[in-house]
């Protein structure tokens, strides 16, 4: 049963016409055609598909795109402003916090939903906040170092 | 002191930004007009004939354009793995076939207009399954009747590997003491982030485009040609960017074939992804299997003897046993030295899935068995295990594996520096209540490139712009680990331009030289040797253009950051005017290719960790790593710090929690998911501090460089097990040590 | 996944309509990181799904010293987590919910949901029990209401009609001098289905154990309390040896399987040692 939603995506409003079984990570990749959202396990386990929905960090891959409907969803490709990388995007850069990259958007979605509520992580805060987004490239330390640099400006 | 400009420099990785905005293009993000979804059907039974399989149902539903069985593809027995005629890989797969060896094996495949489509046609395909005796373990495998798997009856995939040097029976009658172990090695499985995934698309000429995630395009490439029947002209495979491999993505898993024929049956583009699960079912884990490991010492600790028996699971394919056989039985020569060897390797087939390359290929295994009895050597003697590994460190002039002298004296290098750093041995932590810390440190070495398994080729083509940049064209794949940053590092340092002025093409098997892949840690060693190579002729290119202009020889210039000058005077030009176009004269065309057929580097490490145990839980955390690498020349030292630090995570997930666990009833997979494969996440990591060390540089490497992926991953697991044993007095001789094992462990220990 | 009719009803009367007109075939979604991960594994195929998010009334989350805590049905993991009230008068059911999946999860999960879904190692659970919780029930026979000791029938089985609906959760106001703790045993730190779970609430006066609840999961076919374990300790002093025994007593009342996360005899020792755990830190919050 097809229905058209209604989304915020990165500031901007966009009208889609979804299936009612189809989520919200297929949705943004496909009828959005925003492949920055990963899919690295589809059943919630690994945090590659975290975007923010209204404020709050989910797994994309365990949201309905129609339950989504009138909903704000702010993803990797909006982070940027006017070609000018966030300051975690440009940390994960000069840190070394992505490798293969495939975690990378889910990594720094949770990383900014961290920074948005709590500026001053400690260590040990940051790496509860993304205990759910596996990485296995890289060990977490650069991960970590890159959030820690990315909050302190 | 270095007086290099780019080399040694953490410059900014041209890759990541794509990365970190969600632009950079993985091959499961093109999307092309009229794309079909495949999936393919999945047998539940380990070992048995395919009686009867019925599409019929399935081809009629709604939205199906393509339905293969083994009926339907093409009968071809070819190399799972695409490594040509080499000695690494087995010749034993059909696309699909008429049996089933594994439990969850592919048996059909559908493409079809949406991937719930796909899946519903999938319950519609009915299999009707002759049921065989499956052999689930190597020991039903090798037992008198045991089931036949492939054409073998002994189910062995090739012949045992056998090394023997010096004269063993005279090296024990030598040895003060004897030390013999078995040790188990688990089934860890490389997990990357992004599961397989292909896209195929034929066009109106009968020639395939395959966007594939895969470490080895022109193997791909190779292998897709002659299955499907096709010239290598009218192949073309491309890969982006890449969510990891570790080694495992140099394999083909049936999807690629079954995704062109389908795309070809179907006359529509066909996107076959893995599911997570599948990317257990379907790929490749480490080989799990056993190393017997007998060793002679003297009183003051020098080994006189050694002899091995290394048997490894090979799934119910041959993959890369071969190779990681060879690899890992032949590494039982060195490390630590021995004259008298005499090594033995097996692979069986059983009916479980696949083992295939994984980074450490073979050399995990065989070094934890290795390294974990050096220790336990070192406690019979009373000296300290630090201190008896560094007396029977390979040194400089040894023989390698690989048959070449070491250069160097990296592994004592890096002991040395790993003992300061710690103080070690380390003050013993007062042991209080159920909470025990302990220090372990364990080595290994590994070689960049797969000589002699493969005898390599590296090609890389440099060509310079009208306007001074360049252009390195490398046919080495981009796994993630910055590889090609090292390598436009080397082009530019070569040269004597400024990095941001190199641009490297790559992913395309149409456009860039013939390379065999990129795994074997030689990316940097092999593709970089090739790579410097050509820039250097296209510097000597460069030169003799300019001497003219600066009327001077060649001999006299320098060039530094863009900028050519004459030694000794103020005479200079920039590259870019040196070549730039004159009126009504093109600029000239500089351009160089270079192969280079390396032998072999080693790179060396050893690592010191301390963990702490919780006794009555068993519970095993590691508090902390001090990882000490030796790879001859750091190109760029944030890249080779990620790659130490990416593969202690995966090796302490290896020693403490990671196993993929097949049923020994029927051979199903236990825990094909995130929840119950457990790697370790943020909060299980320990702070790890990496200290590199370039003091035995490998002239075959450019700059001097070797490798750095493999090498993490071996040290850390015997580092792990000997500090295990310091908190705890328990020696274990297998991986991964879970918290049961410690708790009946402990138990034993305090009933005795 | 396998295709699906989607509804969004407006009222909880609608929503218990469509489940009792699909009889079986439908499921209810609430945070959906349950119910969505059993689909895409193939472990449940409902053909209707019904998203309860847009009912009002069944989101509330309140609490005051005479009624205790209010969780409505739409009330999220993280909430509960981050909840001052749950951290200072439940601190053993923030424990829970702190380690219930992760931070994305938890933004969806709904602790009505976790009780729902009856998992035998569900971290809520025990200390739900263990704080003497109780379920207001809705459904086409009108509401009743169920203690949640009593709740769970089996392995992923409750009282629920398949036309019912919880729509909230009470828990009963603490005593006082009451400590609460739930340990989970896992082998990471996060991201872990329990391999056993204890939850315990310890009152004490002068010294001795006026009440207690010890409910352990993942040991049996439901959250089960350990009242042997439980009997031994009420009434006696809250040393460390009454302590160590109830321990024991907890131990022998557990009824694991071995499976590819640990093995029985591993969990029946677990429980000794987490339970012994959980009452002495118990104890060291109840004396605050």
């Amino acid at each position: 049963m097809s229905k058209t939603i209604t989304l915020t995506i990165n500031g901007e409003r966009c009208e889609l016409a979804v299936e009612g079984y189809r989520t919200l990570l297929d949705t943004l990749r496909n009828e959005a055609g925003l492949t920055g959202t990963k899919k690295g396990c589809d059943v919630g386990d690994c945090g590659a598909c975290t975007v923010i929905l209204d404020g709050k960090p989910v797994c994309s891959c365990l949201v309905l795109a129609a339950e989504a409907d009138g909903a704000a969803v702010q993803t990797i490709e909006g982070l940027g402003k006017n070609g000018k990388l966030h300051p975690l995007q440009e940390s994960f850069v000069r840190y070394g916090g992505a490798q293969c990259g495939f975690c990378t958007p889910g990594m720094i979605m949770m990383a900014k939903a961290l920074l948005d509520a709590n500026p001053r992580p400690s260590e040990e805060e940051i790496r509860f906040a993304i205990a759910g987004n596996i990485c296995r490239c890289t060990g977490y330390t650069k991960i970590i170092e890159a959030i820690q640099a990315a909050a302190e400006e | 002191m270095s007086d290099l400009s780019v080399i040694g420099t953490s410059v900014r990785r041209p890759d990541v930004p794509g990365k970190v905005t969600g632009h950079a293009r993985y091959a499961g993000d093109i999307a092309l007009p009229g794309m079909l979804h495949a999936k393919i059907k999945r047998s539940t039974i380990a070992h048995a004939h395919i009686r009867r399989i019925d599409v019929s149902r399935a081809a009629a539903l709604p939205g199906v354009r393509a339905v293969l069985t083994h009926e339907t593809v093409p009968r071809v027995l070819h190399y799972g793995s695409p490594h040509p005629r080499s000695a690494s890989v087995t010749r034993d797969q059909y696309i699909l076939d008429r049996k089933v060896r594994y439990w969850g094996e592919g048996v059909a495949a559908v493409a079809a207009e949406s991937e719930e489509i796909a899946e519903e046609a999938l319950d519609l395909i009915e299999v009707e399954y002759e049921p065989l005796p499956a052999a689930l373990t190597v020991e039903q495998a090798l037992a008198p009747g045991a089931p036949v798997i492939h054409e073998r009856p002994d189910n062995l995939v090739v012949e045992p590997v056998l090394v023997k040097r010096g004269d063993i029976d005279r090296g024990f009658a030598e040895a003060d003491f004897v030390i013999e172990g078995t040790y188990e090695l688990g089934r860890p499985t490389p997990a990357y982030m992004e599961p397989n995934v292909c896209l195929c698309q034929w066009d109106a000429e009968g020639r395939l485009t395959a966007w594939i995630s895969t470490q080895t395009p022109f193997m791909v490439r190779g292998i897709l040609a002659e299955v499907l029947g096709v010239p290598l002209s009218k192949v073309r495979v491309l890969v982006d960017h890449m969510g990891g491999g570790f080694g495992a993505k140099q394999d083909l898993f049936q999807t690629e074939f079954l995704c062109a024929l389908l795309a070809r049956e179907a006359g529509r583009p066909v996107r076959l992804e893995f599911t997570r699960k599948e990317t257990f079912l379907g790929g490749r884990s480490r080989h799990p299997g056993t190393v017997w490991l007998k060793q002679g010492f003297t009183k003051d600790g020098r080994i006189t003897a050694r002899q091995g028996r290394v048997t490894l699971n090979s799934g119910a394919y041959g993959s890369h046993a071969p190779g990681v056989t060879s690899v890992g039985t032949w590494a039982l020569t060195s490390l630590y030295r021995c004259d008298n060897v005499h090594l033995e390797g097996r692979a069986v087939y059983t009916n479980t899935p696949i083992a295939g390359a994984y980074r450490g290929y073979g050399v995990v295994q065989t070094y934890y068995a290795l390294d974990c009895q050096l220790d336990e050597a070192a406690e019979r003697l009373g000296i300290d295990a630090a201190e008896l590994k560094l007396r029977n460190a390979v040194r400089e002039g040894d023989l390698s594996p690989s048959g070449h002298p070491i250069v160097g004296h990296g592994l004592e290098d890096c002991i040395r520096r790993g003992r300061q750093e710690t103080n070690w041995p380390p003050t013993k932590a007062k042991q209080a209540g159920r909470r025990r810390r302990g220090w372990g440190m364990g080595c290994e070495m590994h070689g960049s490139s797969a000589y002699p398994g493969i005898k390599e080729q590296g090609n890389a083509t440099v060509r310079m712009n009208e306007d001074g940049t360049l252009q390195l064209f490398t046919g080495t794949t981009g796994l993630g680990t910055g590889a090609h940053t090292a390598l436009a590092q080397v082009v530019a340092e070569e040269i004597g331009v400024r990095f941001d002025d190199v641009s490297v093409v790559h992913g395309d098997t149409d456009v860039v030289p013939w390379d065999i892949g990129a795994f074997a840690s030689h990316t940097t060693y092999m593709g970089g040797r090739a790579a410097q190579m050509a820039a250097a002729e296209v510097r000597r290119q460069l030169l003799e253009r300019a001497a003219e202009a600066l009327e001077a020889a060649p001999g006299d210039l320098e060039i530094r950051q863009g900028i050519i000058s004459v030694t000794g005077s103020d005479r200079r030009i920039s590259v870019r005017d040196a070549i730039a176009p004159q009126k009504g004269v093109p600029s000239v065309q500089l351009v160089a290719t270079a192969t280079y057929r390396p032998t072999k580097s080693y790179s060396f490490a050893a690592h010191f960790v301390e963990v702490q145990v919780d006794v009555e839980t068993g519970q095993i955390d590691v508090l902390q790593v001090i990882a000490v690498h030796e790879i001859g020349r750091v190109i760029h030292p944030v890249a080779a710090a990620g790659q130490i630090e990416g593969g202690i995570q995966q090796g302490i997930g290896h020693t403490l929690t990671e196993d993929y666990v097949i049923d020994l009833k029927d051979g199903r997979s236990l825990n094909a998911g995130f929840v119950d494969y457990k790697m370790p996440l943020s909060m299980d990591m320990p702070p790890i501090r990496t200290v590199i060390l370039e003091t035995a540089p490998d002239p075959g490497g450019p700059f001097g460089a070797k490798g750095v992926g493999e090498d993490p991953i071996i040290a850390i697991g015997p580092a792990i097990a000997n500090a295990v044993h310091d908190a705890t007095g328990v020696r274990f001789r297998h991986y991964p040590i879970t918290p049961e094992h410690v708790v009946q462990a402990m138990k034993a220990r305090s009933s005795k | 996944m396998r295709r699906f009719e989607y509804y969004e009803p407006a009222t909880l009367d609608d929503a218990v309509a469509l489940l009792g007109r699909h009889r079986g075939a439908a499921s209810v979604l609430a945070g959906g990181t349950d119910l969505l991960v059993e689909m895409k594994e193939q472990l449940r195929r409902p053909q209707h799904v019904v998203n309860i998010k847009r009912i009002p009334g069944i989101a509330s989350f309140d609490y005051d010293d005479r009624g205790g805590l209010r969780i409505g049905a739409l009330v999220t993991a993280r909430a509960i987590e981050t909840s001052p009230v749950v951290l200072a008068k439940y601190p053993g059911l923030a424990q829970a919910a702190r380690e219930l999946g992760s931070v994305q999860i938890r933004n969806r999960a709904t602790l009505v949901g976790n009780v729902c879904r009856a998992s035998p190692s569900a971290d809520t659970l025990p200390p739900l029990i263990a704080d003497r919780a109780w379920a207001k029930l809705y459904g086409s026979a009108g509401e009743r209401t169920v203690e949640l000791e009593q709740f769970f029938t089996g392995p992923g089985r409750t009282l629920l009609a398949p036309d019912e609906l919880v729509i909230e959760l009470v828990v009963p106001p603490p005593a006082p001098h009451t400590g609460k703790v739930y340990i989970k045993h896992g082998r990471r730190k996060a991201m872990e289905l329990a391999t056993v779970g204890v939850a315990v609430a310890l009152t004490l006066e002068g010294g001795r154990c006026a009440d207690v609840s010890i409910v352990l999961g993942a040991v049996a076919p439901t959250p089960i309390r350990a009242r042997t374990a439980e009997d031994a300790l009420r009434g006696q002093p809250a040393d460390e040896t009454r302590i160590a025994d109830a321990a024991r007593a907890a131990r022998s009342e557990a009824r694991p399987i071995s499976n590819v996360r640990a093995s029985a005899d591993y969990r029946s020792e677990m429980v000794d040692v987490l339970t012994r755990r959980a009452l002495e830190r118990a104890r060291e919050l109840a004396l605050e």
